[in-house]
């Protein structure tokens, strides 16, 4: 119904206003983001004019969006068929683990490094496959619901990886994956050119391919979806094994980044990674695809830390900050359609009157 | 032949028909199958393991779980999730701790109320967003944990308290009976009390029914006349009340208050209600499946300890635990749904 109406306002507002004006109109909320981060970066960069609006802090934030990013990524793509995806911190630590394990093993074996650098990478691309599909056949064949199972499958991923390294960190990648994780671009972090073709890829996957229509359609209407032939096990199946290489993504960067791994890395990342995808449009009740919105909201995010943590704010502090912004995008929308609903309802009701008094006096007449 | 087959089939039934007379609403029995067979496992590995302290050691540990579950039990058969209830726990525990020693004041019983009673205050935040702003469970209660943690560790304080005052540091200490060298301690007769008034509720009042209502279908509720927002409310504050008590009973029986303790908890609890036959679509569940629960969690954390299995494995086995037995559940509950009731009813007549 919301959509039917979305449509007809489209429609009657398509003829009188200009086309940048109905682009804004229409991907309303990535405008909003866009704007919402311009304004932050702004705002910080007016507090701290020495530190904030640095090339140094920019690269450094430009650094740390990708790995939250693609988290919260995951689980946008969950939330597309009404899922969730609560494993994502544990496959990415999980692939980490392995990348940095093997990262030595592959080097003392004889290998060398650029082979031992494919290996490990494809190794851990793989766990990320294997953790997702893992979760998908649980959830589509034995019918566990999605929190559920990915909220256990999240332990038994943990615990996977505290008992291989026994609860301790495991240092050093090889030499290229370390470049790959230090180095820029065109003054932009590699890590951040692969997020972006991440997102890129995600998009034209969840938009233009059949695969993607098809998720959608579920998360919007599961029985519909059903009736209208498309099969239930493959899809939700393909979409966490999707989740789960993404999440596996994520912790090849993490992995590069930091050079190191450990089972309890990024606890308070799976909070953040929710709060990102939600920001960026997702709707937890499935059948809304956002995934542009997903990698602007993780840069919104990180703006606000780097610029609380310039003015010194503790860390309890900027969790307080996300817990409001989760809530808050809920608040804004339920007030701001509410809002919406009750103007439309006053003007079809004067619309009635008028049109009443009307016919009354056409009556008269 | 013929005769072979239809007295197979013959006995089957009858064991079905048993079986479906005994095995509870949620597969209580079955729980309790499980339980007696892990029990059984022990004795047959390590026998010396089965004492009366190893009975003391799974009615401690399991005590806060319990008192925690009770809340979540309620949210969880209305068809939400929580996942914010450790973090209103330890925020009262810790925060009425705090209260006590800055102004110096002592007492044995006010104290569980004042807990509860901001319990009730954090779960109201619960109850905001998801009655008024009908936001999904799971994601409010996930803003409403780093809220309160925030809140606590910001502005009311992150230091480990190691004495509590003296009455309630009496209280962790007492106990009302010895099992082995395992004191059971005065708190359990309290929780024991909520869980049977939380199933007296559950049961016979109209609040009760009314949360499985909204649990097994929120449209028809509210059309056979529940004020679906108001009874949320209500859920989420007792929910909230209970957390807060369990906190209080938590810091009282570690006998220290640690900010930093509870949260993490999430799913040893929720995988005890969820075992113990609450889906979490809604409508189901019992205080008597969530107490077998907890057992069986309580049972297999307690398990490894005597069993002399590595710490590190802990986490990876209570997980797959946590996922068979709620695979169990579910696949039992989606058979149950195919098979519907009028049928089966006219097969019995037939």
């Amino acid at each position: 119904m919301s959509i039917d109406t979305g449509r007809q306002a489209s429609r009657s507002v398509e003829q009188a206003t200009p086309p940048w004006a109905l682009a804004v109109k229409r991907n309303g909320s990535t405008f909003g983001l866009l704007s919402l981060a311009l304004v932050l970066a702004m705002a910080f960069s007016a507090i701290n004019p020495d530190s904030y609006a640095t090339l140094l802090n920019v690269e450094s934030i430009a650094f740390s969006i990708p790995e939250v990013g693609l988290m919260a990524l995951a689980i946008s793509v969950a939330m597309t068929i009404a899922g969730i995806d609560l494993s994502t911190v544990a496959v990415a630590n999980l692939t980490a683990i392995f990348i940095a394990w093997y990262s030595r093993v592959g080097v003392e074996q004889g290998q060398g490094q650029l082979t031992a650098t494919l290996i490990a990478v494809a190794g851990g691309l793989l766990i990320g496959v294997l953790c997702g599909l893992l979760n998908g056949l649980v959830i589509a064949k034995l019918k566990v619901a999605p929190i559920l199972t990915t909220l256990a499958t999240m332990q038994i991923f943990t615990g996977v990886a505290v008992a291989i390294t026994r609860g301790e960190a495991a240092y050093g990648v090889t030499d290229p994956l370390s470049s790959f994780g230090y180095n820029s671009l065109l003054g932009v972090p590699i890590v951040f050119w692969l997020f972006g073709v991440v997102v890129v890829a995600v998009w034209l996957l969840m938009t233009k391919t059949k695969y993607g229509v098809s998720s959608t359609m579920m998360g919007a209407s599961r029985t519909a979806a059903e009736y209208s032939g498309i099969a239930y096990t493959w899809v939700v199946t393909r979409t966490y094994v999707l989740a789960g290489l993404i999440s596996a993504v994520a912790g090849l960067v993490l992995v590069s980044r930091t050079a190191s791994a450990s089972a309890g890395y990024g606890s308070s990342y799976l909070m953040l990674a929710i709060t990102i995808a939600v920001l960026g449009g997702a709707n937890p009740f499935g059948g809304r695809v956002a995934v542009v919105g997903a990698a602007l909201a993780a840069i919104v995010l990180q703006l606000i830390a780097s610029g609380l943590n310039m003015m010194g704010v503790s860390t309890y502090i900027y969790q307080i900050v996300q817990g409001l912004i989760l809530v808050g995008v809920f608040v804004v929308a339920f007030e701001r359609k509410r809002v919406s609903e009750a103007i439309s309802r006053r003007r079809r009701r004067a619309n009635a009157q008028t049109s009443q008094t009307n016919q009354q006096k056409e009556h008269q007449k | 032949m013929k005769a072979y087959t239809r007295r197979s089939r013959g006995a089957r039934l009858r064991v079905h028909e048993i079986w479906d007379r005994y095995k509870g609403e949620n597969h209580e029995t079955a729980l309790l199958l499980l339980i007696l067979a892990l029990l059984g496992v022990m004795a047959i590995v390590e026998p010396s393991a089965l004492t009366m302290t190893f009975v003391g050691d799974i009615i401690r540990s399991g005590i806060v779980t319990l008192a925690l579950a009770l809340g979540l039990l309620l949210v969880i058969i209305s068809g939400g999730m929580d996942v914010s209830f450790p973090a209103i726990a330890i925020f009262s525990g810790y925060a009425t701790i705090t209260v006590m020693n800055f102004f110096g004041v002592d007492g044995a019983l006010w104290p569980f109320l004042l807990a509860s009673i901001m319990g009730i205050a954090l779960g109201s935040l619960n109850a905001l967003f998801v009655a008024r702003y009908r936001m999904e469970t799971l994601i409010a209660s996930l803003g409403t944990q780093v809220i309160i943690r925030g809140v606590l560790l910001a502005f009311i304080g992150s230091v480990y308290i190691s004495t509590l005052p003296a009455q309630l540091d009496a209280i962790g200490a007492s106990s009302i009976m010895r099992l082995g060298n395992s004191p059971v301690n005065i708190l359990v007769l309290p929780v024991i009390a909520l869980a049977f008034l939380v199933s007296w509720m559950l049961r016979k009042t109209m609040f009760g029914r009314s949360i499985y209502a909204i649990g097994g279908d929120r449209e028809s509720a509210r059309r056979v006349g529940i004020r679906v927002p108001s009874v949320q409310v209500r859920i989420y504050l007792i929910a909230g009340a209970l957390a807060g008590f369990a906190g209080m009973v938590h810091v009282v029986l570690s006998r220290h208050a640690s900010p930093f303790e509870l949260v993490g908890t999430e799913l040893n609890v929720i995988a005890a209600v969820v075992i113990g036959g609450a889906l979490d679509s809604g409508g189901r569940g019992s205080v008597k499946g969530t107490v077998y629960g907890v057992l069986l969690i309580s049972l297999v954390q307690n398990s490894l300890v005597r069993l002399g299995v590595s710490s590190y494995w802990h986490v990876l086995v209570v997980g797959v635990v946590v996922l068979v037995g709620v695979a169990i559940q579910a696949q039992a509950s989606s058979r149950e749904a195919k098979t519907t009731r009028i049928l089966e009813s006219t097969e019995a007549s037939a």
